[in-house]
């Protein structure tokens, strides 16, 4: 239950970070969640990951469905992966580490 | 334990933000993959669609209300209440959709490329600062200081692109800066001169001078003038006024500079591809169906994504003009008002010369002039480079010019040193004259604008309302005295500087000649009873002759033809050369294949269509022949030049048994016939090569590729299109190069109706509807209709959005 408290909550947080402030603000809401909820270390990483990884392929799909994959297929050229892809690994990895750095601090 | 795995986890977090959020480069540039991927802010963010909405914006510096509607085809309508607004608000909306590219091409002309692009970019940078862009720049605007209206138009533009470079958020920036993880910074009044320096460099900067003396030494006088005459066996000038010219010409009393007899062994830099130029013409209202005259415009540039042109309407009292503008400076440059239109081909002639310069000693502190010693001034350029440190460069300045190639520069084994002379260094005010246009009633008041037109030298074809029509060649032009400019010249003599210009009213020009029509197409301007000696190193051979050809035959002549005629795919070069290589075959026992090549070659109506593959055929043919008949030039280890495509036609015509035609590299002396033949089958060879790559027939179209490459050559935001023509039809399209902006205009008493299309579209986002919308309409040669109205309500009802630009309080 934890598990899913934090991952909806790191969505939530992250979301109100993104919306106002540069990017990698993420990692201070992933890693505040992360604190606040107290999962162990690895379910902590997996729900950071999850979370932002959500927020991030969602937005980025929205983003794609409203304008037509106009810019999509562009940039998946420019790109070593597909962009969708990569976006959800980037945005995950972030706040996975961010996570496991605010579950380590819980830790006593 | 836990502090130290906390610590470890806390480091990895912290590094991978910074990894993330910083350009790499392991081989190929990786983009800041953190910011460029956040959907929040990244570059998701620049995907569009065509719906938007209407909008009020607050701006600090404008003194009153501006209406910018935006037509369906995203073409910006300005109406502003007073000039400042007018420029400001123009501006605002260019660098709205094209600010990357406004910054990255003023970037280039002012050598700052390897800020952005790291070292490989050195070389060009280097070269642009040792060529004087900069300070042909700052001269430009030192005049543009000097003329209060034209300060007040660069000034309020630059204060326009500012405002909008302000209130730009993280998600609106442009891709390109997500993509190379940097932010554009203020544009300046010295960047509207740099964007006109490029322009200069493109069209005013041609020249062979080191190649021709190198072929001087190498062939003698008598081989280098029958390949390169002044003035080529083929004649159909833009003014024919045989005669005609009643003024006292300038003359120059000191002797023409001794001609040099050495090998300038220094590799210079890559020059623009050869045979680039332009159409414009206009026809009387004698010639036409509405009885009003049309002018057609339709300037041949490196087509780039974005384009070099933005569509723009300009409205404010005194001024209602469209057309098209420079992404990087205020006014219409091709276009219309109510009352007249104009439209430029490049009128390049030798505008450039390389002195030799003798310096005392390794100082370079000073140099020898007519027998005194001169000091130099150096400047030190410094060049910021992305991931590398800085990079010094001195750069030795005579009064000839900069010293662009010596010991640091592409430098030869006998260490010389060569100074650069270049009309653009001297600046000039061309905006007035465009200013003056956009405002222009009549032909004097064309006359009148022209007269502020230093450079770039362009053919300028007018036309009015009232029923007139011209073309007036105009730039500054220095007085040549036979064979001078040529070749390099020696820099300590003073006798071989440019001394004169011609004096503006006795350049070439004409009003309302007998035929009904003017035009030009870049090629030798004038009859030969013209008192100037005029030389160039490339003069435009086919296509004026096919649009006097045409034009001369039509009557009743409707803007529909126009279009037509723009989009010709007549080739004379093919009408002249085919026979010839035909003949020249004839004698041998072909092979199958060649007996098809030949057979299909023949029935071919020498119209480079996109489709059928006998252009691409006889267009590899021509290529190859001419790479074996003057392999002399081309695998030479010195730069040499080649001669033209129609002096190697009219060579092969008059002079059967030149020694050019044996090909070097084979023991046997081949003849003309020989080569022909081995030109058909390297032909054949490379066109089965290319079908076999790709894996089709080779179409015209599909053969030559008109490539409309991103600025970046990033292939997916560039455009592949399908057409035909090549540089020789009058639809000027070939790989990389071709019509820039199509414009025709009827100049009719009951209101203008014009027609304009370039490829590429408004916005240079690629992520928007209207990148890329103009290049169908383009390629088949339909321009859309300009809305030209007079006031914001007439364009409303079938506008997309309209945006009201209002000065913020204070």
């Amino acid at each position: 239950m934890k598990f899913i408290i934090q991952i909806i909550a790191t969505i939530f947080v992250c979301f109100l970070f993104q919306t106002f402030l540069p990017w990698w603000t993420l990692a201070i809401g992933a890693f505040g969640v992360a604190f606040a909820v107290g999962n162990k270390t690895g379910f902590s990483f997996v729900a950071g990951f999850v979370g932002v990884g959500i927020l991030w392929l969602g937005m980025a799909f929205y983003i794609d469905q409203t304008t037509h994959s106009i810019l999509t297929e562009k940039v998946n050229k420019l790109l070593p992966l597909n962009s969708f892809v990569l976006t959800t690994l980037i945005g995950g990895l972030v706040g996975g580490f961010a996570a496991l750095t605010g579950a380590f601090l819980k830790q006593k | 334990m836990k502090i130290i795995k906390f610590a470890f986890s806390f480091l990895v977090t912290a590094s991978l933000l910074y990894a993330l959020n910083n350009v790499w480069n392991f081989g190929s540039p990786i983009p800041p993959l953190g910011s460029f991927l956040d959907p929040f802010h990244g570059f998701w963010q620049n995907a569009e669609t065509s719906k938007v909405s209407n909008q009020e914006v607050n701006l600090p510096g404008l003194k009153d209300k501006v209406t910018v509607v935006y037509d369906s085809a995203l073409i910006s309508h300005l109406f502003a209440s007073n000039n400042a607004d007018l420029y400001y608000a123009q501006g605002y909306v260019t660098a709205q959709h094209r600010l990357w590219q406004m910054e990255f091409q003023t970037h280039a002309a002012a050598g700052r490329i390897s800020e952005i692009a790291g070292a490989a970019a050195l070389d060009f940078d280097r070269n642009q600062r040792r060529l004087g862009m900069v300070v042909g720049a700052q001269n430009s605007l030192k005049m543009i200081k000097a003329d209060p209206e034209i300060e007040e138009a660069v000034m309020s533009y630059t204060a326009g692109v500012n405002a909008y470079i302000d209130q730009l958020s993280d998600e609106d920036l442009p891709i390109e800066y997500k993509l190379m993880g940097y932010r554009p910074e203020p544009w300046t009044e010295l960047k509207v001169g740099l964007f006109l320096m490029n322009m200069a460099k493109t069209l005013n900067s041609g020249e062979n001078d080191i190649e021709l003396t190198n072929a001087l030494s190498t062939f003698g006088k008598e081989t280098l003038d029958l390949l390169f005459p002044d003035r080529e066996p083929v004649s159909d000038p833009i003014v024919d006024n045989e005669g005609g010219w009643k003024f006292k010409p300038v003359t120059l009393d000191s002797l023409t500079a001794v001609k040099p007899i050495e090998i300038v062994s220094i590799k210079p830099v890559e020059k623009q591809p050869k045979n680039i130029g332009s159409n414009n013409w206009a026809v009387s209202g004698k010639k036409t169906a509405s009885g009003s005259p049309i002018l057609c415009s339709d300037p041949h540039l490196g087509l780039t994504m974005p384009s070099i042109w933005y569509a723009i309407h300009l409205n404010a009292p005194g001024i209602n003009s469209m057309g098209a503008s420079f992404p990087g400076s205020p006014c219409v440059i091709i276009g219309f008002n109510d009352s007249i239109a104009w439209g430029p081909t490049n009128a390049q002639r030798d505008l450039v010369d390389w002195y030799k310069i003798t310096f005392k000693d390794n100082t370079k502190n000073e140099y020898l002039s007519d027998g005194q010693w001169k000091s130099t001034k150096k400047i030190i350029e410094k060049f910021s480079i992305k991931g590398r440190p800085d990079f010094y460069d001195t750069i030795v300045l005579t009064h000839l010019g900069p010293v662009t190639y010596d010991e640091s520069y592409h430098a030869d084994k006998q260490n010389k040193h060569y100074a650069y002379r270049w009309i653009a260094h001297d600046g000039g005010n061309i905006l007035r004259t465009f200013y003056e246009f956009n405002r222009g009633k009549n032909h004097s008041d064309y006359m009148k604008a022209l007269d502020h037109y230093y450079f770039p030298a362009q053919n300028f074809a007018f036309a009015s309302v009232s029923g007139d029509i011209a073309i007036r060649i105009q730039g500054k032009y220095p007085v040549r005295r036979k064979d001078e400019g040529k070749f390099v010249l020696d820099g300590s003599k003073t006798s071989s500087e440019w001394k004169a210009f011609i004096p503006f009213d006795q350049n070439v020009m004409i009003k309302n000649p007998e035929r009904g029509f003017v035009s030009s197409a870049n090629q030798y301007p004038v009859d030969g009873s013209y008192p100037y000696f005029v030389h160039s190193n490339q003069w435009e051979h086919y296509r004026n002759r096919r649009v006097n050809r045409v034009l001369s035959e039509m009557n009743n002549i409707t803007p529909q033809q126009m279009m037509q005629l723009q989009n010709d795919n007549y080739n004379i070069q093919a009408e002249e050369y085919l026979p010839l290589l035909i003949e020249g075959v004839q004698s041998f026992t072909l092979t199958e294949d060649e007996k098809k090549i030949v057979e299909l070659v023949k029935a071919w109506n020498y119209t480079n269509n996109a489709e059928g593959t006998a252009a691409s055929y006889f267009e590899a043919w021509l290529e190859e022949l001419q790479l074996s008949i003057w392999d002399e030039m081309v695998d030479s280890k010195v730069s040499l030049p080649k001669p033209s495509e129609y002096m190697t036609w009219w060579l092969l015509k008059n002079h059967p048994d030149l020694s050019f035609y044996d090909h070097q590299k084979t023991p046997e002396k081949e003849t003309k016939n020989d080569i022909i033949k081995m030109g058909l089958q390297r032909a054949i060879e490379r066109i089965n090569k290319w079908e076999k790559d790709h894996g089709r027939k080779a179409d015209w179209a599909h053969f030559k590729d008109s490539f409309v490459r991103h600025l970046l050559r990033l292939e997916p935001f560039s455009v592949h299109a399908i057409n035909g023509g090549n540089a020789n039809t009058l639809n000027a399209s070939r790989g990389g190069w071709g019509p820039s902006w199509r414009m025709v205009v009827s100049l009719e008493k009951t209101g203008i109706k014009a027609w304009g299309v370039y490829p590429g579209g408004q916005s240079g986002n690629p992520g928007s509807p209207y990148y890329d919308n103009f290049i169908t309409p383009w390629e088949k040669a339909q321009p859309l209709r300009l809305k030209f109205e007079r006031a914001p309500s007439a364009l409303v009802s079938s506008a997309l959005f309209t945006t009201t630009l209002t000065p913020a309080s204070k």
